[in-house]
């Protein structure tokens, strides 16, 4: 892929912006965030009518070839569907869809620097006092995220769903992802498919704007353990606000490598808080049918790392490779769990 | 080979870990920590990959053949990994069939053989188990 330059990102703002002047672009570089985007940090400084101006900012460039089928437009408008709706988010500032000035689609939006984002961080013993506090900042934000009355959100971009027909719908989403990027066959997968399939849950209590990949790693914590913006939004959608929850509880995000949750909370005090600030009921059984289809949800994002870098004809991405191979038995193993056959 | 691959194997990828990463930052570090990551895991895969495939092949098989669906045997053994793989994969889809039709029967027979595909499952994923990962 067309390597991101200065030169490159000048000249595209300065053709973008005609009324910039003395346009520069310095500290460009690559981040090691997700497996899905490429992400950029870079600082930004120009004049224009009302002097000069300089911005710390994030650029995310679309990959030719992806684990997850998204593009710029449907992260870039979710950031702003939710934006001033009590959830923190960074706030966004251009979208370009066309591939051909930046070698792919980019957004580009605020770059909140200097605080932390890693979910192995907070296994270090410096964060164990503070890990009560982060899951109440953690799970209490999901659950006022799926407060949040869907009808006042602008989601025209994203596809329709009902509280009745959400469950199926994701189901045959990732069903058909794995069937595109099909890597071998998959028994303990397809069986959990099948019983998923025997057995649809209730339909939602509500329909929410689901986050989609909302986890210990995809938000922003200052060093108080607050949460300060929640990030990658791309596979958000209208959706049961309990796959959010759901997928926050999935063993193979149990970074402390028990039974912690996102590797910071014991699954009860994870739902105990989703419930109170969310105002809604984490049904048991509906609960247990989205964690499976979120383990299959997780084994087509996974078989889609291999495919991706299976079928890839230029540079391929290390963590597709990595996290195929690190995920793809640990989220069969989370299937058997749930499945009563471990 | 000597020595062994998987002890080379483990010591390149702790060597990675411990001089390489340091030196570098951000992307580079992260792509060479989970460089390293891989090492170990191809260390750990390299000894049990073929005993593990022969071994599940012939219990699939077996399974299979229980199921009233005859998978015979390659006639000259190939104990490359590929060619395990390959067969591996053939069983294994024979095995999601094979267990689609049992769930739809209801009968003593069908349910008991659903039990011994599911314990063959928990055997197969126990034997691909990655000793670094969260679960």
């Amino acid at each position: 892929m067309k390597a991101l330059t200065e030169a490159d990102m000048t000249a595209y703002l300065q053709a973008r912006f005609p009324d910039w002047q003395d346009v520069r672009i310095e500290g460009l570089h690559r981040l090691p965030l997700g497996a899905s985007r490429e992400t950029y940090r870079f600082d930004l400084s120009y004049r224009d009518g009302a002097g000069a101006r300089s911005d710390r900012l994030i650029l995310r460039r679309d990959p030719p070839v992806s684990n997850v089928d998204s593009d710029r437009n449907h992260e870039y408008s979710s950031y702003r569907a939710i934006h001033g709706h009590g959830i923190p988010v960074p706030r966004m500032i251009l979208l370009e869809e066309d591939p051909g000035p930046m070698g792919g689609a980019i957004s580009i939006a605020e770059d909140m620097r200097g605080y932390h984002n890693s979910e192995y961080q907070l296994q270090e013993p410096v964060w164990q006092d503070k890990l009560p506090h982060i899951a109440e900042q953690m799970w209490g934000t999901m659950g006022r995220l799926a407060a949040v009355p869907v009808e006042k959100l602008d989601l025209e971009f994203m596809t329709p769903a009902t509280p009745e027909s959400t469950a199926m719908q994701e189901l045959d989403f990732w069903e058909a992802t794995l069937d595109k990027n099909d890597v071998g066959p998959e028994p303990v997968t397809r069986a959990a498919i099948r019983w998923l399939r025997r057995n649809p849950p209730a339909p939602a209590q509500k329909l929410a704007m689901v986050h989609g990949d909302f986890r210990a790693g995809n938000f922003l914590y200052d060093d108080e353990g607050n949460l300060v913006a929640v990030l990658d939004w791309e596979m958000a959608h209208r959706g049961d606000p309990l796959e959010d929850l759901a997928w926050s509880l999935a063993r193979v995000f149990s970074f402390g490598k028990d039974d912690r949750r996102s590797g910071i909370a014991p699954r009860a005090d994870a739902i105990r808080i989703w419930e109170a600030a969310s105002g809604l009921t984490a049904d048991p059984e509906a609960l247990h049918w989205w964690e499976l289809l979120n383990c299959v949800k997780g084994q087509g994002i996974w078989n889609s790392c291999a495919h991706a870098w299976t079928t890839t004809s230029g540079e391929r991405e290390v963590i597709h490779a990595y996290a195929a191979w690190w995920l793809r038995n640990a989220q069969d193993r989370a299937i058997l769990e749930l499945m009563g056959h471990l | 080979m000597k020595p062994s691959i998987p002890v080379a194997a483990s010591d390149l990828a702790a060597r990675l870990r411990a001089e390489i990463v340091p030196e570098l930052t951000g992307f580079r570090a992260n792509n060479v920590a989970m460089g390293s990551a891989m090492i170990d895991m191809i260390a750990e895969e390299f000894d049990r990959a073929a005993a593990r495939l022969f071994e599940e092949n012939a219990a699939v098989r077996a399974l299979l053949q229980c199921g009233g669906v005859a998978m015979a045997a390659p006639a000259k053994p190939d104990l490359r990994v590929s060619a395990l793989e390959a067969e591996n994969d053939r069983l294994r889809a024979a095995l999601i069939d094979l267990q689609a039709a049992l769930e739809d029967r209801d009968d003593d027979e069908a349910r008991a053989l659903d039990a011994d595909i599911w314990r063959e499952l928990a055997c197969s994923v126990e034997r691909r188990r990655v000793a670094s990962a969260n679960f």
